[in-house]
């Protein structure tokens, strides 16, 4: 390191202009708080946006296993409501599209060593998320990442998440194209966009390559685009099969097609209509039907897409929409060494087991993908550095996350095999069994979930170790079955489109709560979640082995010919599964066996106590708040730089905040107003002024400002100026609170 | 270094089958309510992972974890909320607490005695790069604010101290003491 005093100034010039201004202003935003100076809720909003997420506990209050003890951080300060601001959080840092450099990884292990705890988990949508982090660290945190390219911005709360596609894009068999290029422009495109800002939930993009595999998981998001080629006029174009309205959560969707082939270059545009159709019309009141998915069900997918389209036509033109087609191959990976067939190379004891389920051919001869296995999505920063090194040593660092929470190598030599498979065994990292029935998938669930109900990563390990010690020799049609587990309903162990899914709930027995999990059967993976599970009955955490155990046995000895898991749980029937699960639903007394009151992975008896207020919904906050709001903060800011004596900066900063308040309120009526000052300014006035809906006298210091912009500069009139500004921001407030229309009132 | 804040010392446990992830995680959970001098959160488990924290106990100044990294098991104290004090007594705190800890697990009574550390061997790491880089002047900027804390822990026995200079490491000290006492004897010790 340099002699630099802070990260800041160490990662000067290093970070894109844009990102490094938007930390510091989330590190002001941090400090107005701190200082009471930003409201709880808008404060929570902002912070979700930029990827920080509170965690398990952070009420200030903890179940011991007899009580609730209050935790006794210092301070009363809160970071959003019921929040408390020295509780440790999550962070959650957006990959798109799983994609990784050696650089990312060893920097991804630094800020996992020196803020979290040296572990760093893969989430279900190719996220990375580390925990235990606190508020004050996460700029320095940003800002590590930024300098090398990668973002948090809109990782969490109301906004376009990680845009997510198949690890084998670019090498897949089957695949139509590379989804790579549409994956990242969209993601480009969409990250901060002005249409994104105000939706009242969360939405979900992913890209796949096939039709038929599992790739993106296209059908359970909120949209999904599958690659497709159409033959027009001679040619053949590239596009997307696009769906919306898919999501999981309580209440799974299939997503429905809204057109089967959308020219590449329409990609774009069209995202960006739903968006506004979105933002327009989706739910803003009740968080439960937010999400597109009840816009979707709720209008039809006919006037849903007609609206669409009617939005698409009104759209200012924008040239990033095509853009990115003049560079597609800027996303496409060169191989480090030349390809080469592994031609029975010999290797290591368990090299055999490990190639047969952890290496995938390419469609490029002589290469593979390797998957490296991460129980329960977890990797140290040590072996993620040294991950880092084998990705620049056997492939030219080409190393994606996967929606099953491992990682990918792609592009290496197959007689390199071998080898890695050693460096692999080194590092702990060479378990076998990839995408198999030990392969188990768990979000985070009770460990450091708000909204966890039941351990779902302490049930996983059980059943990763239970089964993993049968490796290899589980029936063939078992070994290809998928587990995938939620600590609650909300589905983000994605237990919908499992062959078995579980997600935690509980059960009172003689008025003791007993963790239970519901049993989730016969979904599909594969046809990119091509259909949900159907829940069977819920049953005690500590028989749910034993489920998976006799459901297995009885798929070996009852199916027929090449009968898939669903088509069995089909033709058996719910009433038969429920028969053969029957006796495991059975709790005894706690007098009889006090261990079912525990939950897999806690010494603690089972509560529901630590049951907090998730903050996955985000604050509904409208767009014109958070502007008025960042106004508001740039006054601030312009009192910095006149207490700096910076005054000339002072000034246009304050007028910058004036200008962004009065456009926040002219958005209201005229959603596409430019940024032009003069547009604004004549708009503010012909909406605001004359209809007397703004404070005449407040109004006034912006157009002063205006028509007459100082000359020289002294110390007398930009203080005055300042507290101008800040006049009009209350006005703005004001204002707002006149016209706005209560959230979900459109909906 | 001044600035430096975030201080980790490990020590090494005897006979690393003497203590498992599952009776740490059930003794950490029981430290939380029963540790009102400081803050303590809650236990995650971290026993499926191979080169690592095996279980940590989050606390909000400092945590604190049954560490197996390099395959050398040991109670691993992370200092993570700034201190009081000058570097050297913000050390002197660190090794302080660290040291508790360690004793704590000796004297569990569910242990039965069987827990003890390693006598005069720490590993210490700077756990911020920014202001202590992995550097001969790092290393002697740290060294010279350890060295009072060294000779008041080791009652001015010899001992040794050994850097390993990996750039992707954090700075870091190998310090050993073959004539250490116990883990009372040099709380005592620095208590004096």
């Amino acid at each position: 390191m340099g002699a630099a005093s802070s990260w800041k100034e160490q990662l000067a010039g290093q970070m894109p202009a844009e990102l490094a201004g938007e930390i510091d202003t989330f590190e002001t935003q941090i400090h107005l708080r701190k200082q009471g100076k930003m409201e709880e809720k808008l404060f929570a909003e902002t912070r979700l946006r930029r990827g920080v997420y509170g965690q398990r506990y952070d009420n200030g209050q903890r179940y011991d296993g007899t009580q609730t003890q209050q935790i006794h951080f210092p301070e009363h300060q809160t970071k959003g409501p019921d929040t408390v601001w020295h509780a440790p959080g999550m962070m959650r840092i957006k990959i798109p599209f799983g994609g990784l450099t050696a650089q990312q990884m060893e920097v991804l292990a630094d800020v996992a060593e020196e803020y979290s705890e040296e572990i760093l988990h893969v989430t279900t949508r190719q996220d990375f998320q580390i925990h235990f982090v606190h508020l004050e660290d996460t700029p320095d945190l940003m800002r590590r990442l930024a300098a090398v390219g990668i973002t948090t911005r809109e990782a969490c709360g109301n906004s376009v998440r990680n845009v997510t596609a198949c690890p084998l894009s670019g090498v897949c068999r089957t695949e139509t194209f590379d989804v790579t290029p549409y994956a990242q422009a969209a993601m480009r495109f969409l990250l901060g966009h002005p249409d994104c800002q105000d939706f009242g939930r969360k939405f979900k993009i992913a890209f796949s390559g096939c039709q038929h595999e599992a790739c993106g998981l296209t059908n359970m998001h909120d949209l999904g685009g599958i690659a497709a080629v159409k033959t027009i006029d001679g040619q053949e174009k590239r596009g997307f099969a696009l769906y919306v309205g898919g999501g999981l959560g309580a209440v799974p969707h299939q997503a429905q097609l809204f057109d089967e082939f959308i020219p590449a270059e329409e990609l774009l545009p069209i995202a960006q209509a739903i968006a506004r159709v979105f933002a327009r019309l989706g739910e803003k009141k009740n968080r439960n039907r937010a999400r597109i998915k009840f816009l979707v069900a709720k209008l039809g997918i006919e006037e849903f897409r007609r609206l669409v389209w009617e939005e698409r036509a009104i759209l200012p033109a924008d040239p990033r929409w095509t853009a990115f087609l003049d560079d597609l191959h800027a996303t496409d990976e060169q191989p480090l060494k030349p390809g080469q067939a592994l031609n029975g190379a010999v290797a290591s004891a368990g090299f055999a087991e490990w190639h047969r389920t952890n290496v995938y051919a390419q469609r490029q001869e002589g290469y593979a993908v390797a998957t490296v296995v991460l129980p329960l999505g977890d990797i140290t920063s040590t072996q993620l550095r040294s991950l880092a090194a084998i990705s620049r040593h056997y492939v030219r660092e080409t190393v994606r996350t996967t929606v099953e929470q491992n990682l990918v190598l792609r592009w290496v030599r197959q007689t390199d095999l071998p080898h890695l498979y050693d460096e692999l065994v080194g590092l702990g990292l060479a378990e076998s069994g990839a995408g198999t029935i030990a392969d188990v998938t768990a979000c985070p669930g009770t460990d450091t979930c708000k909204l966890g109900i039941a351990s779902s990563r302490g049930l996983a390990a059980q059943l990763r170790q239970r089964l993993g010690e049968e490796n290899g020799q589980l029936n063939e049609a078992v070994e290809a079955l998928r587990i995938k587990i939620s600590g609650c309903f909300n589905s983000c162990g994605q237990h919908h489109a499992a062959d078995i899914g579980f997600y935690g709930n509980s059960r009172k027995i003689n008025g003791i709560t007993v963790p239970h999990f519901q049993v989730v059967l016969g979904g599909q993976w594969r046809e990119n979640a091509g259909s949900f599970g159907l829940a069977t009955g819920a049953v005690p955490s500590k028989n749910i082995p034993e489920v998976v155990a006799r459901l297995a046995k009885h798929f070996v000895a009852e199916r027929t010919a090449d009968e898939t898991f669903k088509g069995f749980i089909t033709r058996i029937g719910k009433r038969q599964v429920k028969a053969m699960l029957e006796d495991l639903t059975q709790v005894p007394s706690h007098e009889e066996n006090s261990w079912y009151y525990q939950d897999w992975g806690d010494t603690r008896e089972f509560t529901m106590d630590d049951l907090g207020k998730g903050e996955c919904a985000g604050e509904v906050v409208s767009i014109t708040t958070m502007e008025i709001a960042a106004a508001e903060r740039e006054v601030f800011e312009a009192q910095v730089a006149f207490d700096e004596g910076q005054l000339a900066a002072a000034w246009q900063t304050a007028l910058g905040a004036m200008l962004r308040a009065a456009r926040a309120l002219v958005k209201e009526q005229f959603y596409d107003v430019p940024e032009t000052p003069e547009v604004v300014v004549a708009e503010f006035r012909a909406r605001f002024y004359d209809s007397e809906l703004f404070s005449p006298k407040f109004a006034n210091y912006l157009f002063a400002a205006h028509q007459d912009p100082p000359g020289e500069l002294t110390k007398a009139p930009v203080h005055r100026f300042i507290e101008e500004a800040q006049l009009f921001i209350e006005g703005a407030y004001t204002c707002y609170d006149k016209i706005a229309v209560p959230a979900g009132a459109t909906a | 270094m001044e600035a430096l804040q975030r201080i980790n010392l490990k020590f090494y446990l005897e006979d690393p089958a003497s203590l498992s992830a599952q009776e740490a995680f059930r003794i950490f959970n029981s430290w939380i309510p029963t540790t009102p001098a400081e803050v303590l959160i809650d236990v995650a488990d971290y026993s499926h992972l191979a080169d690592g924290p095996l279980t940590l106990l989050v606390g909000h100044e400092a945590n604190y974890s049954l560490d197996n990294h390099h395959a050398e098991l040991g109670l691993l104290y992370s200092r993570k909320q700034p201190a009081d004090g000058d570097l050297t007594q913000r050390l002197a705190s660190a090794f302080t607490a660290a040291l508790t800890a360690c004793r704590r697990l000796e004297e569990e009574p569910s242990l039965a005695g069987n827990v003890t550390f390693r006598r005069g061997d720490v590993l210490l790491v700077a756990n911020d790069r920014l202001n202590a880089p992995n550097d001969e002047a790092g290393e002697n900027a740290l060294r010279a604010a350890l060295a009072p804390v060294l000779a008041q822990l080791f009652a001015d026995a010899e001992y040794t101290v050994e850097r390993d200079p990996a750039p992707q490491l954090r700075l870091n000290l190998r310090i050993r003491c073959p004539a250490a006492a116990n883990t009372a004897a040099l709380l005592g010790n620095l208590a004096a």
